[in-house]
């Protein structure tokens, strides 16, 4: 296993190497003046060249490249180009409580809505309650979640005035302050996520339930609740895990939608946020975490199959 | 909902007839604008010396003479917090008044940050951090006497040493965006610790409400060089360190800027507020609901999205206060487009009449119902638009120009002219490229719908993140986009940056040895522009203004589209007075909460 991890990690770390080379040079060719539209309502042509001098973007591409590249190695992400130039690491440290706050609540939410729903679609197959579990998947799947965000938002905050519209609340001003301020954008990310993974849970279970040993348990007697809990569902969650893992990635990554309902600064909305300003090196540096991100989700689940399923060894 | 609107009585019709008469009645050859020394000198103007002022630097408006038909008073108590929303904005990326480029970010600093002077709700020009000022007879030199016993929110005491340091930097292009602003500016003296002395290099009208004011301006807005030196430029930009009614204690870039009471502020009585917590929020619909469910009591920043004023009109709970806008937008047409192409715009406008490209050119223009649009695009809200000049400037918007422009809406010309130039009924036109922001996608489809209805020109819309349509503004890359400009309130913002062939946003980025001028070029115009810059006496600027605007519109610079109304919604519990209304900002030093 511990050979297995340190593959993994140099793996990872050339992985991320190629994805922040890429997306340096794709940045670079792909339209779009960061000066011209700093200075949309400033400047003449030879303001844009001194600004444009000044952040150093009038160097050759390669010399950009390496001199980020040097400062990465010692660990700065440099500055953002945009507005108050303020440090990248600074901008990441302040979205990513923010980001984990939400994913950690919505996957929570998904998991909680999930798992039962996927268990008694399986094991009430086409009965009613199946088809009601299996139109709420549908209708989970199919709701954008900006939708889904807004309905929330007027029933819950402009209607009933039970929780804030919008906004963030670090732990640091309370507990409540906190939650309340995610639990709404928390459904709304987590219910989407829900729905696929009751679906992977659903199809498992009815795969595994109609296999020999589950005959067998049942056979000599075992409960319906132990077959279910012992045998089957740990014998589904492989490719269960799967999904979760990617989909808990996503989540930290690309909940720029609801960030944006929400108005939470997170670190999908501070992506897109660089990417429309053309912010480079913020560009640069979210893109780095959220790639180490999914890495770091896809060594979890791996970690994770050897634990469920004790065949699954990859020192071998 | 609680409407704002004044009933005039004939009286005050007079009355108000009679100031605008007195106003704009100037000693042309007076450098002074027809005031004596006496009246031109500070701490706070004469209403009659301010309603010349405000004429001869073209800020004066009908809305001013009205402010003394109902005085303002601020109401309920003072303490509490504000919540606000900034509309249709991400994050508040600087407050650092060297890289504002932004009104909503100015709205902000301009409640942390003090200027010498501050225009107040009928921009007049008073003193702010200046106690007092002289002006000399030519007009050219001003000397000032600080407040003292002013200190920063850091407790570092101000000084002349940070007007000068201030000037400095702004004057410093590597630093400073609005080096420009302080271009008439000869020199800066300091006299003594608490008196400055500025000598320009001619006499300008707007120095006072403009150039040493501290929102608009930016180039004059007092930083601390102690602070700044300290901190560093980032985190200044972040929270900067003013002498204003309000500190920022935090800045969570995207998330809040919380400003909390400058309890040392030079005015004992102000500000009202113990705190104020600003979150931007980009769309729409979460805005909406944030002020309906009472999580936010005010909305500042980007103009807020027309459908949502009726609905905001018609709750109880709220205030709808609608005034005009300092804005302009337009429908751009490339005159080097091969079916719509004009080389030279010099030609006398016969000329330019029997050209096909003009025609075609012309026909757009001529072919947009811009009431219509109005209606289907801005839900009824806004001043149709001949011309970059705005009614918020007051005098030198001349309402007549929506008759007499040759944009006029007139379709059956318009459909003659494309005949005429070889498009009958749109056959043969090629197809064409209309450039917009994702934001403005569905007002720009109304533009497109009526020349496919109108013309029968189709139009693809693309929509571009802002720093690409910019780029392929500024490069002459595009047939046709739809793009405008806000906050301003001086003739040179309408015509020195837009419609010169040195324009900042005539082709900047353009290829000259193919392009010799970007979307406008007209030599009387670039005359005509430059001399009303120059020019004290407002009659006569006013006609060049006039006549320039007119030409603009006649050969077809620009599709012109709209003013947009600037409009202030804010819960009724909020007390905004009537003297903090200032057009296109959101002080909030008088607020209080009931």
């Amino acid at each position: 296993m511990s050979r297995f991890l340190i593959r993994r990690v140099i793996g990872s770390v050339i992985v991320m190497w190629a994805v922040a080379t890429l997306v340096f040079f794709m940045l670079r060719i792909v339209p779009g003046d960061p000066i011209a539209a700093m200075l949309f309502d400033a400047g003449d042509a030879a303001a844009v060249e001194a600004l444009r001098h000044k952040l150093g973007l009038d160097a050759p591409i390669y010399v950009q490249y390496f001199k980020w590249f040097w400062l990465m190695f010692h660990g700065d992400l440099g500055n953002s180009i945009y507005g108050s130039h303020v440090p990248v690491s600074q901008a990441i440290a302040e979205a990513l409580p923010r980001t984990l706050s939400l994913a950690s609540l919505g996957f929570i939410i998904a998991l909680a809505i999930a798992v039962p729903a996927g268990l008694i679609a399986a094991t009430r197959r086409n009965s009613m309650l199946d088809n009601v579990v299996s139109f709420g998947a549908f209708l989970g799947l199919s709701m954008p979640e900006f939708w889904l965000g807004i309905l929330l938002i007027i029933v819950f905050a402009a209607g009933l005035k039970w929780l804030p519209a919008i906004g963030y609340a670090p732990l640091s001003e309370g507990f409540w302050p906190w939650l309340s301020h995610l639990i709404l954008p928390a459904i709304a990310v987590g219910t989407t996520f829900s729905a696929i993974i009751a679906r992977n849970i659903r199809s498992g279970m009815l795969e595994v339930l109609k296999t020999d040993y589950i005959r067998v348990a049942r056979a000599k007697g075992l409960t319906g609740t132990a077959i279910i809990l012992r045998h089957a569902f740990p014998n589904a969650l492989i490719p269960v895990i799967t999904v979760v893992g990617i989909a808990f990635a996503l989540l930290m990554a690309g909940a720029v939608v609801v960030e944006n309902v929400f108005a939470i600064k997170g670190l999908g909305r501070l992506l897109i946020q660089s990417i429309l300003n053309r912010d480079y090196p913020t560009v640069q540096g979210a893109v780095l975490v959220v790639s180490t991100i999914f890495i770091l989700c896809n060594l979890v689940v791996d970690v994770l199959y050897t634990m469920i399923d004790p065949r699954i060894r990859y020192d071998t | 909902m609680t409407s704002q609107h004044t009933r005039l009585t004939s009286a005050d019709e007079a009355r108000i007839r009679a100031e605008f008469d007195d106003a704009y009645d100037f000693d042309p050859k007076d450098p002074l604008f027809g005031l004596g020394r006496a009246a031109m000198c500070g701490p706070r103007l004469e209403r009659r010396t301010v309603l010349r002022l405000l004429a001869a630097a073209g800020l004066l408006t009908s809305g001013h003479l009205m402010g003394a038909v109902r005085p303002a008073r601020a109401e309920g108590k003072a303490g509490g917090t504000l919540t606000c929303g900034w509309a249709g904005v991400g994050e508040i990326v600087t407050l650092d008044p060297a890289q504002i480029n932004q009104v909503l970010q100015f709205q902000i600093s301009s409640n942390v940050l003090s200027g010498l002077t501050h225009i107040n709700a009928e921009l007049i020009a008073q003193g702010d951090l200046a106690e007092s000022w002289t002006v000399s007879d030519d007009g050219t030199e001003y000397t000032f006497k600080l407040r003292q016993g002013v200190r920063f929110h850091n407790g570092d005491p101000f000084t002349a040493d940070d007007v000068l340091f201030t000037y400095k930097r702004s004057s410093d292009p590597q630093k400073s965006i609005h080096s420009a602003v302080v271009a008439n500016i000869a020199g800066l003296d300091k006299v003594d610790d608490h008196t400055v002395h500025f000598k320009l290099k001619a006499p300008q009208a707007s120095f006072l409400p403009k150039v040493l004011e501290r929102a608009s301006g930016r180039a004059m807005t007092i930083v601390c060089k102690g602070a700044l030196e300290k901190m560093g430029e980032s985190a200044y930009g972040l929270a900067p360190v003013g002498t204003g009614p309000f500190k920022v204690t935090q800045h969570q870039l995207g998330q809040a800027v919380v400003l909390e009471r400058n309890t040392e502020y030079y005015d004992k009585d102000r500000p009202k507020l113990d705190k104020v917590v600003i979150q931007p929020i980009i769309d729409a619909e979460p805005l909406a609901a944030a002020i309906e469910a009472g999580d936010i009591k005010l909305i500042g920043g980007n103009p807020i999205a027309p459908e949502l004023i009726d609905r905001f009109a018609a709750n109880g709970d709220l205030v709808v206060d609608e005034t005009p806008g300092p804005t302009f937008q337009a429908l751009w047409v490339n005159p080097w487009h091969e079916n719509m192409k004009v080389t030279d715009f010099n030609k006398p406008l016969e000329e330019l009449m029997k050209e096909k490209g003009f025609m075609a050119r012309l026909a757009i223009a001529k072919a947009i119902d811009r009431h219509a649009y109005l209606k289907q695009a801005q839900f009824g809200r806004g001043t149709p638009a001949f011309g970059t000049v705005n009614p918020a400037m007051g005098h030198y918007f001349d309402p007549s120009l929506a008759d007499s422009s040759n944009q006029k809406f007139d379709l059956a010309k318009a459909k003659q002219l494309f005949a005429d130039a070889g498009y009958p009924d749109g056959k043969g036109f090629p197809k064409l490229r209309l450039l917009t922001t994702p934001s403005n996608k569905r007002e720009t489809e109304v533009v497109a719908n009526q020349l496919k209805q109108n013309l029968n020109i189709d139009v693809a819309i693309e929509t571009k993140d802002f720093p690409v349509l910019i780029e392929d503004f500024d490069g002459m890359n595009w047939d046709l986009v739809r793009l405008g400009s806000g906050g301003d309130y001086d003739p040179d913002d309408a015509l020195v940056d837009w419609m010169q062939t040195t324009s900042k946003f005539n082709g900047r980025l353009r290829d000259k040895s193919k392009y010799p001028f970007g979307f406008f070029s007209d030599k009387d115009v670039d005359a005509l522009i430059s001399k009303q810059s120059a020019t004290a006496d407002v009659d006569k600027r006013r006609e060049m203004v006039v006549k320039a605007n007119k030409t603009t519109s006649d050969k077809v610079a620009s599709a012109f589209l709209f003013h947009q109304p600037d409009i202030l919604v804010h819960h009724k519990s909020v007390n905004f007075p009537k003297e903090s209304r200032i057009p296109g900002l959101v002080d909030l030093d008088r607020v209080t909460l009931a």
